[in-house]
């Protein structure tokens, strides 16, 4: 690191309230160097590139572009810089094609009108520069979500930037996609510009980054180069502590009946006809099945149609042997069926009430923390006590609101209430998701607990580190079909990744 | 772990798209501080606009007070209305809590009230007069129940928009009242004919018109109370209210929260006819309600919902009608300022937060 930093920012403080958020943070990224910023949720990443970002404005702290202080008090400034922000959610015009969305913010609308042509024109050029492969006169909507996320970073390109910050770029991508990403960021890397990309996934760290920053409770941790460390160092540092192997699962009773059987099932999603399409699978007591899929390949549909909220056209569900096909979530419950839905604050919570009432919504719902039309509240509030203790909730305090508890806590008040039901069948959802890694270990043995109690969980996640470490089975869907299926032991990472892009191995 | 990121992600599907009335936002002492705000801003514009009557706003004010208050008499008047209001009040609270928009308090008070007067007249001359009227007020109840059934019987069953079906029901029920004021049971006055005085509830306070209406509508404040800290219907329509996906998803029968919410609002706004007939008007009026269905929506908002609060929230705009009738007896300024002050008022709440509407969206 002889050169002058690209960007130098020292001592960084910024509060809310009374909490920090940084804490005299230290960051150095270089030219040309790819920086992975690492931590837990609610470590400070965000607030950190937020500031260079110039969305935040820091407490105290120097700013330095290359041999320059700088202050930014906007976007626009940093931009103005060469500095540019991938969000995790785009800033794009839907409605917009790729060209348009390019050039919005540097032209003025009436170019946008009369200058067409011109526009598609430098824009593809700038994409062929950059040697990105785009429809420069495709819709933004009609875009599928690596590709959008290509342009949000043309964008960036096109009006100069030199230093490109990204937000989680890989949080709603499969691994195909991820790679394409990766490359196209290493190739940047050589063509000279710096990237700073945010993430809590340790296997990402190893493959891109040049170094890392660990953050930890809004100070730096640790500032690594490549070769100094593991996924192991880093775990470490992020958490401060080891955290230790998940248990190997424990074999399935493939041999007894099924817990869960699904024949082939027919899902409609609105206007888009069959979104799943004819899927058949059983499951088994001790079981972990792992769903596998790029995002919008029927999983959500799935996930609604056997949590009952969603219709069956076609097919059948039976849960521990009771045709339960087209019920109402009351029956499934009844049945012996708990769902951890992906939307947590959606279909998880409700986020206004208390933990007690979260955690007996389903005990007043079946009546069994009620007695002639009134609800026990004593016993509701012991019993929420037992959950919040034995799941380590924190606050531990039966009256506080949901929407007070940070995410993994928020998790696992779910987790309490859907297990606490004592279900023969658990739907999870992508359980982990957007957890931090303490949080998310502990979501993954109470799933495997479950299994071991002779149980059975149907696992529909993103994350393949997720299903590969917990599945015994994973299936593959492909525009609402099967495409493949296979024991974990039988299956790596390549083989999945080509069966979630579309192509079948010849296994199948 | 506290530490606020800046963005956060997002809720993929939250529900969005109908605003719910929350009161999680500041402390009880700021929202009266608003209130108070919304007050004075309300006597400022309303003495600006006496003031452009040509009149003296400072006695226009002494008359809205003594209309209000000045005497034993008047603050029985204002207990009465307060009492159509609170349970007024309460038809568009429950239901709100359960995410409904129940606007037809109007109609389930109106339909309430030709249940009263119809039963009241019809029931057998020789009927003892308490068991008459006990029959009435439970008939006026289930009436008013039965007017707030349809709109969510609609919307559980064929998820017809609330608002409308409440709203046109309105309409329907005050036809019915004025056909039994024209041909059911005509008299000379605009008014059906009057209840026989054995058949009225009984006056609880010498010297003012307050009578066991007053008490009705406090008994109805209690039995909200109750429904909603106690009973497992009044947590599941909290719950509803709150989030009806994840509701639905723990097992509540959601159609069946949504019949019931609507249902017992209706009841509470039967029961305000049966008062009205009852225990005001001593016969179905036409007119009689000054929009007093309406006017629950905003009491229930002012009262951010709760059914206790519903009591200071009703005398209040009680008051402001009632100070509105001394205004116009004591200085001869049209009662119609009085309305543009209680429209003034509601608008100011908003505009003070003390009315906030809410996206779910937004919680985070």
């Amino acid at each position: 690191m002889a050169s002058v930093p690209a960007v130098r920012m020292t001592g960084i403080t910024k509060a809310y309230g009374a909490t920090v958020a940084n804490d005299g943070v230290d960051f150095e990224l270089a030219p040309g160097e790819i920086h992975v910023l690492l931590g837990e949720n609610g470590a400070g990443k965000t607030t950190l590139m937020g500031i260079l970002f110039g969305m935040v404005i820091p407490n105290a702290g120097e700013v330095r572009l290359g041999d320059e202080t700088v202050s930014f008090n906007s976007p626009q400034d940093a931009l103005e810089r060469g500095i540019g922000m991938v969000h995790q959610h785009f800033m794009l015009v839907q409605d917009f094609t790729v060209a348009e969305n390019v050039v919005l913010g540097s032209v003025s609308p009436f170019d946008l009108i009369f200058r067409r042509a011109e526009i598609e024109r430098t824009v593809a050029d700038a994409a062929e520069r950059f040697e990105m492969d785009l429809d420069v006169g495709a819709r933004i909507r009609d875009l599928p979500i690596d590709t959008q996320q290509r342009v949000e970073i043309l964008k960036l390109l096109y009006r100069g930037a030199r230093i490109l910050i990204l937000d989680e770029p890989t949080s709603s991508l499969g691994p195909a996609q991820i790679a394409s990403l990766f490359a196209g960021l290493k190739q940047l890397s050589d063509s000279g510009h710096s990237v700073v990309m945010v993430t809590h996934k340790l296997n990402e760290v190893m493959e891109l980054a040049d170094r890392v920053t660990v953050l930890k409770g809004g100070r730096k941790a640790t500032t690594v180069s490549k070769g100094e460390f593991d996924e192991r160092s880093l775990a470490r540092a992020m958490t401060g502590h080891d955290l230790p192997e998940l248990p190997p699962p424990v074999p399935a009773a493939m041999d007894r009946e099924p817990l869960l059987r699904v024949r082939d099932l027919v899902v409609h999603a609105g206007a888009r006809l069959h979104a799943v399409h004819g899927v058949s699978f059983d499951l088994h007591p001790g079981e972990i099945l792992g769903v596998a899929g790029v995002e919008g390949n029927g999983q959500r549909e799935l996930l609604d149609a056997l949590a009952g909220v969603r219709g069956v056209e076609e097919g059948s569900v039976e849960v521990g042997g009771r045709d339960v096909t087209g019920a109402s979530p009351r029956q499934l419950r009844d049945a012996g069926l708990s769902v951890i839905h992906e939307d947590r604050h959606g279909w998880g919570l409700v986020l206004d009430m208390t933990l007690a009432d979260n955690l007996g919504l389903a005990d007043v719902a079946t009546g069994a923390a009620t007695s002639r039309g009134f609800v026990r509240r004593r016993r509701l509030k012991a019993r929420a006590r037992e959950l919040l203790q034995e799941y380590d909730i924190r606050p531990a305090n039966p009256d506080a609101l949901a929407l007070s508890l940070s995410g993994g806590n928020q998790q696992k008040v779910v987790l309490a209430r859907e297990l606490g039901c004592d279900p023969s069948v658990l739907i999870a959802a992508n359980p982990a998701s957007g957890l931090d890694v303490g949080a998310a270990d502990y979501v993954h043995r109470r799933l495997l607990d479950v299994a071991a109690q002779e149980r059975a969980v149907l696992l529909i996640s993103h994350d393949l580190d997720e299903l590969l470490n917990l599945s015994d089975r994973i299936l593959v869907l492909h525009r609402g079909k099967i495409l493949y299926q296979a024991p974990v032991r039988e299956l790596s990472m390549d083989v999945l990744a080509m069966a979630m892009a579309g192509s079948a191995p010849e296994a199948a | 772990m506290a530490t606020p990121e800046l963005v956060q992600p997002a809720p993929e599907e939250t529900p969005r798209g109908v605003p719910s009335v929350v009161a999680t936002v500041g402390s009880r002492r700021a929202a009266l501080l608003r209130l108070l705000a919304s007050l004075v801003a309300t006597m400022a514009i309303f003495s600006a606009l006496i003031v452009a009557l040509g009149e003296n706003p400072i006695d226009a004010f002494d008359a809205f007070w003594s209309g209000a208050f000045g005497n034993k008499f008047n603050v029985g008047q204002t207990l009465m209305i307060a009492s159509l209001l609170a349970c007024t009040g309460l038809a568009a609270a429950i239901p709100f809590q359960a995410h409904l928009w129940n606007v037809g308090g109007e109609g389930q008070l109106w339909f309430g009230a030709f249940a009263s007067i119809s039963l009241i007249l019809i029931l057998p001359d020789g009927m003892e007069g308490w068991l008459a009227i006990t029959i009435t007020v439970i008939g006026s109840i289930v009436a008013g129940a039965f007017w707030g059934f349809i709109p969510g019987i609609l919307k559980a069953t064929v998820n017809a928009n609330e608002v409308i079906t409440s709203l046109m029901l309105v309409f329907i029920a005050i036809a019915l009242g004025d056909y039994a004021i024209s041909k059911l049971f005509p008299s000379q006055s605009n008014s059906t004919e009057s209840v026989p005085f054995d058949r009225l509830l009984p006056n609880i306070w010498e010297g003012t018109l307050v009578t066991a209406g007053a008490l009705l509508a406090l008994g109805a404040i209690i039995v909200a109370i109750v429904l909603m800290a106690g009973t497992s219907l009044g947590f599941q329509i909290r719950a509803v209210g709150l989030n009806s996906n994840t509701a639905r998803i723990s097992g509540m029968r959601t159609g069946r929260v949504t019949v019931a919410a609507f249902a017992i609002g209706g009841a509470f706004g039967g029961l305000a006819g049966a008062i009205a007939v009852l225990g005001i008007n001593s016969a179905l009026v036409a007119g009689f309600s000054a929009n007093f269905g309406f006017l629950g929506i905003a009491v229930a908002l002012v009262a951010r919902l709760k059914p206790w609060w519903i009591v200071p929230s009703a005398l209040l705009f009680a008051a402001l009608r009632t100070g509105s009738s001394g205004l116009q007896a004591q200085t001869g300024i049209s009662s119609t300022v009085g309305e543009i002050l209680v429209t003034v008022f509601v608008i100011l709440l908003l505009a003070f937060g003390v009315i906030r509407l809410r996206y779910a969206e937004a919680t985070q």
